[in-house]
C-alpha cells in the first residue's frame, strides 16, 4: 500500500500547505464576496472618489443606451497600497469620466473591486489588488 | 614521582581552552558593534528564510483551530467570508505585526526600540536592558511588554501579556491561531551579511502548544522610503447579524 501511503502524505502536506498559506497571505481583507469568474467594463461619470483606509472607493454613475443611470460603488484597495504604486488622491474626481474594470459583487448589488481604471486623461492604472490574477478578466460591457 | 603528576600536557591545553573559549566568546560578543537597523523594512521572501511551519498545537486546540478554518475556507468559497479583525478596523497585534504586511519602521534611540508598522499605525516598544515582568503584572493588550538586550550584534526580545482574543496570522476571512494569556514571544532580531534582516521568533505557549512554535520573518531596507500614515477611517465593510462580512454600498440620493 505504498502508493496508497504516498498518496495520504501528500495530500497531508497540501493541507498542511493551504492552512499556512492563510496565515501568510500578504493582506487584510478578503475579496471573496466579489465574482473571481468575471469582470464589468463600466464607462461612467465619477460621482465621488472616496480617498480613506482601509480601502478608498470610486462612485461612479454608468448610462446604458437608453439613457437610464444606474450607481455603482467600486472598491479601491488601501490608499497605502494606491500610494506605493504612484496614485494620488487628486487623480480621480468627481465628474470624470472613466472606464472601469471590476470584479462585481457576487450579491448582485450594483457594486465591484475596482481592478483597473482608465482615467479621464486616457491614463490606465491599477489598484494593486493581491492576487489579482485570481480575478477572471472577461470583461463584459455593462 | 611521575604518578603524582595530576594533569598532562594536553589535559592543561584542553582545561585552558575550556576556560579561555567562553571569554574569548564574550569579548567577540561584546566588541560586535550594535548594527544600525534604523530606517524603513519590508517582507522579503529570501532563500535564506524558511518557510512557516503549521502552528504545534495541542491536539483539542488543533481540532478546533482545523475546523474553523475549513469553516471559514468553505463559507469564502460560497462568496461569504466570515467577518474578522480586518473587518472591525482592529490591528493585528503581537506577533503578527511583525509579519509587516505592509511597511516596518525600526527606530533605535537610547534604552528602546520602537517598531512602527504602517498598517494601522500598529508601535511596539522593546524597553532594553530592563527585567521582564511577570505575566500577571502586565495588563494584557495587543502587543503586550517587550524587553530587549543585544547580544553581540543580535537583538534579543522577550514579550509577554498579549491578550488572548489577539491571534496570531489569521485575517483575509480566517481565524489565526489561539494562544493562552501565558504566551511568551522571544525574538532575536540580525542584520544578515546579505542585508536582510531576520527576526527569528519563538512562541511558548505550554498551555495552547506542544513544543515553541519557531518561524521567521525576513525584511529587505526600503532606502528613502518614508512610512505613511494609516488611520482606519471609514470602513464600509461590516460583520451581519450571521457574522459574515459584508460591503455597504453607496445609495444615491441619501
Amino acid at each position: 500500500m505504498v502508493f496508497s501511503r504516498r498518496t495520504g502524505y501528500a495530500v497531508g502536506c497540501l493541507i498542511l500547505m493551504a492552512l499556512v498559506m492563510v496565515s501568510a497571505a500578504l493582506a487584510h481583507h478578503s475579496f471573496a464576496v466579489y465574482d473571481h469568474t468575471k469582470t464589468l467594463i463600466l464607462n461612467g461619470k465619477v460621482t465621488k472618489f472616496q480617498w480613506t483606509n482601509p480601502h478608498a472607493f470610486l462612485e461612479i454613475d454608468v448610462q446604458d443606451a437608453k439613457g437610464a443611470v444606474k450607481h455603482y460603488t467600486l472598491e479601491c484597495t488601501s490608499i497605502n497600497m494606491m500610494q506605493r504604486l504612484g496614485w494620488r488622491s487628486n487623480m480621480i474626481k468627481a465628474g470624470d469620466q472613466v472606464k472601469a474594470i471590476a470584479a462585481p459583487l457576487l450579491s448582485g448589488q450594483p457594486g465591484g473591486l475596482l481592478l483597473e481604471v482608465t482615467l479621464a486623461s486616457g491614463e490606465k492604472r491599477e489598484l494593486g489588488v493581491p492576487a489579482s490574477n485570481t480575478f477572471k478578466r472577461t470583461a463584459e460591457q455593462e | 614521582m611521575k604518578s603524582k603528576r595530576v594533569l598532562g600536557p594536553t589535559a592543561w591545553i584542553v582545561c585552558a581552552a575550556a576556560v579561555l573559549a567562553p571569554i574569548a566568546a564574550r569579548a567577540q560578543q561584546a566588541s560586535t558593534p550594535i548594527p544600525d537597523i534604523t530606517g524603513s523594512w519590508e517582507r522579503a521572501r529570501d532563500a535564506s528564510i524558511p518557510a512557516q511551519p503549521q502552528p504545534p498545537l495541542k491536539p483539542q486546540h488543533l481540532k478546533e483551530w482545523q475546523a474553523k478554518v475549513q469553516a471559514a475556507r468553505e463559507s469564502s468559497a460560497k462568496g461569504e467570508p466570515l467577518a474578522d479583525r480586518a473587518t472591525a478596523c482592529l490591528p493585528e497585534g503581537m506577533p503578527t505585526m511583525m509579519g509587516a504586511t505592509f511597511p516596518l519602521e525600526i527606530l533605535q534611540s537610547k534604552g528602546q526600540v520602537t517598531i512602527i508598522e504602517e498598517a494601522f499605525t500598529q508601535i511596539r516598544r522593546i524597553l532594553l536592558d530592563r527585567p521582564q515582568k511577570p505575566v500577571d503584572d502586565v495588563e494584557p493588550g495587543f502587543y503586550g511588554h517587550s524587553v530587549g538586550h543585544w547580544e553581540g550584534g543580535v537583538l534579543v526580545v522577550d514579550t509577554v501579556g498579549v491578550r488572548e482574543n489577539v491571534f496570531i496570522g489569521g485575517g483575509m476571512g480566517s481565524p489565526g491561531v489561539p494562544h493562552s494569556k501565558d504566551m511568551r514571544i522571544k525574538e532575536r532580531i540580525s542584520l544578515g551579511a546579505n542585508g536582510i534582516l531576520r527576526d527569528d521568533i519563538t512562541i511558548e505557549d505550554p498551555v495552547t502548544f506542544e513544543k515553541p512554535w519557531t518561524y521567521t520573518f525576513g525584511y529587505r531596507r526600503m532606502p528613502g522610503y518614508t512610512l505613511l500614515e494609516y488611520v482606519c477611517e471609514d470602513n464600509r465593510e461590516y460583520a451581519d447579524e450571521k457574522g459574515l462580512q459584508k460591503i455597504r454600498i453607496e445609495t444615491p440620493g441619501r
